[in-house]
């Protein structure tokens, strides 16, 4: 008989997956577009999600909305989420307890940005922020339209996630990041902690681009499950560098979570990596959200 | 003068399955399915490999090590290439060193590389099936460049073919954006392989490392010959996506351990929860056996 409770088919116990405390930085349904009215596809996308979620033991996953400042090409959509701001709110409605957001900004729109950091990080719920590597809000990050942007969301405690790629043979598209150019900006803002989203891909140049910008973490999710990249990357930054992120559910739990759980690392690293560490940074934003509410 | 054609006939290949140990990977045609179902999973991982990779050390790049691994996850039996044929141009010397060291793990079943386009190729695919009796080859048309027009690759697939073994394709071993700037290898165009296996009626191909597209994979399932591994069958449901559009006979489980984490593509098989118990044991064992059984 297949005797799932035994092998787990390469997932480590139950038991053993829920004291990790997994929280997911990245996760992506419809990353691209929620749908024309705003939620459909992305509702079904994270549905499709949950049966990996629930295998994974998941505590809580971020996902990254559009808010309608022109982070998609369907301009109808962008004036329906500014004139319905409360669809932007329906998943979060919907799975309370699981979701978290971040907001996707538009770099080439600096006061439509702004303005929404102030609706939705200093008013809430959301706890931070993505910068894109493609479509029309992706500028890299070292065009100085950037640094406005990153002083306010300084200002509001905010977390920084920022797509990057380091692709052989070089940049494929305008607006794209290295990771290089990352530890570039982070350098002008020491007191601030920057994600560098999968770790630059080509995670063997990533991890050394970064390597000595201490206020950048690498995120583990979008490439392959590539052997020896945890590895290294707790060699050369500290596991205290390093959050987990899935990229459910167009990459798999299997690539994502394997590359922690099947790395040769500690115990309590794992720990780090799974949902430590993301809780540690978020904190800050989480307990101004809350002192808000209460107060 | 040896004339490798003349080893690999179906006599032959017979008498060296049953001397190598590969009849071992025979599975019985009359074992019921009640019988089958009954049986603890014993998981074949179709997409192995052994040494080092080219381009940088692997945490399991140690045949032992690995093996150990791979038995924690439950897998009993291993299809094992070799990562000196991406680059080396001796691949008799590449074949025996897999060989020799596949005899080391009962687990172990070498699977030689074979490159059409070296001098004397001929020779190395008749050492693989006669002198190591292996079951199938692998072939890397991106690193030994060519492409699958090329008449020495259909002359290959030929002779396997007649030899009823059956050949492993590497669509691709490494992502083209980390790739090496100095070596760099695009993915296998796979457009003309079903046209290859049409005229070829009895040949069987799995193609490893690929990652599904929806209109080639269209072509490419009508092919029943053609077969498919798990590794980069990437996305939530990609695995029984792939079953579903393919059929779960022609699905089996492959890791691209030790260069991707063997863990990933075994999660990725169950993790939507949407292949049955029967699916999931067709998929991680019984395929694989099915297809090394026939070739032998």
């Amino acid at each position: 008989m297949i005797d799932n409770a035994t092998l787990r088919l390469g997932l480590p116990t139950v038991e053993q997956l829920t004291q990790y405390r997994i929280w997911d930085s990245y996760f992506t349904p419809s990353h691209s577009y929620p749908g024309a009215d705003g939620t459909s596809s992305l509702v079904r996308e994270i549905e499709r999600s949950l049966p990996a979620i629930k295998k994974g033991q998941f505590e809580k996953l971020c996902y990254f909305p559009h808010v309608g400042i022109g982070t998609t090409t369907d301009n109808r959509l962008e004036e329906r989420l500014r004139a319905e701001p409360e669809l932007i709110l329906k998943p979060l409605e919907r799975w309370p307890k699981l979701l978290m957001g971040m907001i996707q900004l538009n770099a080439n729109d600096v006061p439509a940005s702004l303005a929404a950091l102030d609706r939705w990080l200093r008013d809430g719920p959301m706890l931070g922020v993505y910068f894109t590597g493609s479509g029309p809000g992706a500028a890299t990050c070292t065009d100085k339209k950037v640094l406005p942007l990153v002083e306010r969301i300084a200002e509001l405690n905010g977390v920084i996630m920022q797509h990057t790629w380091f692709i052989t043979g070089g940049k494929d598209r305008p607006g794209q990041t290295t990771p290089a150019e990352l530890a570039g900006l982070a350098a002008k803002f020491p007191k601030q902690k920057f994600l560098c989203a999968h770790a630059g891909g080509e995670w063997q140049k990533g991890i050394r681009a970064v390597r000595d910008q201490q206020n950048i973490l690498v995120e583990t999710s979008g490439f392959d499950a590539t052997a020896g990249f945890i590895e290294m990357a707790v060699r050369e930054l500290g596991a205290e560098r390093i959050v987990f992120g899935s990229h459910l559910p167009s990459r798999s739990l299997g690539t994502e979570l394997g590359k922690i759980v099947g790395a040769e690392i500690s115990e309590r690293d794992k720990r780090l990596i799974l949902g430590d560490n993301y809780r540690k940074l978020l904190q800050p934003i989480l307990g101004q959200q809350q002192k808000k509410k209460q107060g | 003068m040896t004339r490798p054609n003349d080893s690999i006939n179906r006599r032959d290949v017979l008498q060296i399955a049953a001397a190598s140990g590969a009849a071992s990977l025979l599975v019985s045609q009359s074992t019921s399915a009640v019988e089958e179902e009954s049986q603890p999973l014993k998981i074949v991982d179709t997409n192995v490999s052994l040494f080092h990779w080219p381009f940088r050390r692997l945490p399991l790049d140690q045949t032992a090590k690995l093996i150990k691994k791979l038995r924690t996850l439950g897998v009993t039996q291993v299809w094992a290439g070799s990562f000196e044929g991406l680059l080396h141009r001796d691949l008799a010397g590449v074949n025996g060193r897999l060989a020799q060291e596949c005899r080391q793990h009962r687990e172990l079943v070498p699977i030689g590389t074979v490159n059409p386009l070296l001098p004397g190729w001929e020779h190395d695919l008749g050492q693989c099936f006669g002198k190591h009796g292996m079951p199938a080859v692998r072939v890397y048309p991106n690193y030994h460049g060519y492409t699958l027009q090329e008449p020495r690759f259909l002359q290959l697939l030929e002779k396997v073919t007649t030899a009823g073994r059956f050949l492993q394709l590497a669509a691709m071993m490494e992502d083209t954006r980390t790739q090496h700037v100095q070596h760099q290898a695009a993915d296998v165009d796979l457009e003309p392989l079903p046209a290859l296996l049409d005229r070829l009626g009895r040949a069987r191909v799995q193609i490893l490392n690929w990652r599904p597209r929806a209109a080639l994979l269209e072509k490419l399932a009508k092919i029943p010959g053609i077969f498919f591994d798990t590794a980069r069958a990437e996305g939530t449901d990609g695995v029984p996506q792939l079953v579903e559009k393919v059929g779960k006979e022609r699905v089996m489980f492959g890791s691209h351990a030790p260069f991707l984490i063997p863990e990933a593509a075994l999660i990725r098989v169950h993790e939507s929860s949407r292949l049955s118990k029967s699916s999931l044991r067709t998929v991680l064992a019984a395929n694989a056996r099915r297809l090394a059984g026939k070739g032998a």
